[in-house]
């Protein structure tokens, strides 16, 4: 399983879902699989991935939010998995890109192992999920309890391909489109 | 493993000063519906009137989640502020300077100053005095409240900046404010 696989059985399994994608590998993946679809792409701010889904999943509560994370990225910010047990969004699921390195630095080791499915399930709240091909994936996007957290295995690294270099505006504009369509009466 | 004993009751909340009430309202009426922050004593009146008002609040980890939380409210069309006391600036900065910056999120901060003025403790003051500095480096204006008269004008100007102009910027909350206890 790829990356973009995995963005793909995202894109596929929740064609109407609002993504935000943290830098790099996985800013690239979900480009690829989405075709460039109004999606929350992040360009940098290393960490803060899952914070923002969880602001957007706050704020829109009747679309389904989906997080795709590099594991690197995930570890930065783990912090945040204490705050979606706090607050238990039932629209978010955090998908996390398990390769064990960082990737747009080079393909360094993370130094430790990262269980981010069991720490999540630890911290109650959220359903985990540990997976290793697509066909597990699609069934935990599917039956998992929300909030959840998936750890998709990767057995290999591949660069998606399209540039994680984003345009910050044609982001923003785009994703604000999306989120906004359904929800005129929130403020501007 | 028992669980930590918590047996001393939490202190009771202080009255809000005026321009806590002041500035809490402000926040009210421009719309903000979600409160993202990291406690501090002079904050805690302000988020215990902003909830009076029916605003979320929610305490997170760290400035850094706190900033990356408003900005998913924002990018979604909602109006968040964030609070912090001036030392957790540091840990914002990375998602201030490239998430909600380059974004042009537009997040209105309300930041407590520690480290200038009266500070006691000698590890505060350093990005206390970098406070302003910092934020003006990221191209970010800070607005000071030095007294309750000047709280709604401040507060409602940063508002604007913010959620009009879609700059992120920053009221700052001195200590003449008072509603402090630096010398705990």
């Amino acid at each position: 399983m790829k990356a973009t696989d995995v963005a793909l059985a995202i894109i596929e399994t929740y064609p109407e879902a609002l993504c935000v994608s943290s830098l790099g590998t996985a800013t690239s993946a979900l480009r690829a699989a989405s075709d460039d679809g109004p999606h929350f792409y992040l360009g940098a701010a290393m960490g803060s991935a899952l914070a923002a889904a969880l602001g957007v999943a706050e704020a829109v509560t009747d679309r389904l939010v989906i997080a795709l994370l590099g594991d690197g990225e995930l570890l930065m910010g783990a912090s945040t998995l204490w705050s979606v047990s706090a607050c238990r969004p039932g629209n978010l699921i955090a998908v996390v890109l398990s390769d064990g390195v960082y990737g747009i630095t080079g393909g360094q080791q993370l130094s430790a192992q990262t269980r981010f499915a069991a720490v999540a399930e630890a911290l109650g709240g959220i359903a985990g999920a540990r997976v290793r091909d697509e066909t597990t994936l699609r069934t935990a996007l599917r039956e998992l309890g929300r909030p959840s957290l998936i750890e998709a295995e990767l057995s290999e690294r591949a660069w998606p391909g399209p540039s994680p270099f984003v345009d910050p505006a044609r982001v923003r504009l785009a994703f604000a489109a999306n989120a906004i369509r359904d929800v005129g009466h929130s403020g501007g | 493993m028992a669980s930590t004993d918590l047996s001393d009751p939490p202190e009771p909340e202080p009255p809000p000063l005026a321009w806590q009430v002041v500035i809490a309202d402000t926040l009210t009426a421009h719309g903000v519906t979600v409160a993202a922050y990291v406690p501090d004593t002079r904050l805690q009146p302000i988020l215990s009137r902003l909830a009076e008002n029916g605003v979320r609040l929610r305490s997170l980890t760290r400035e850094e989640e706190c900033v990356g939380y408003a900005a998913g409210q924002r990018i979604a069309g909602h109006r968040p502020v964030v609070l912090m006391q001036s030392s957790g600036l540091g840990n914002a900065l990375n998602a201030i300077g490239s998430l909600a910056v380059p974004y042009r999120l537009g997040l209105p901060l309300v930041v407590s100053m520690r480290g200038t003025l009266g500070e006691a403790n000698q590890s505060q003051v350093p990005i206390g005095r970098a406070t302003r500095r910092l934020l003006g480096t990221l191209g970010i204006q800070a607005f000071p409240v030095r007294s309750a008269a000047t709280a709604v004008e401040v507060t409602a100007g940063v508002l604007t900046l913010a959620f009009e102009a879609g700059e992120c910027a920053a009221v700052i909350l001195e200590p003449e404010l008072g509603g402090g206890r630096e010398g705990n």
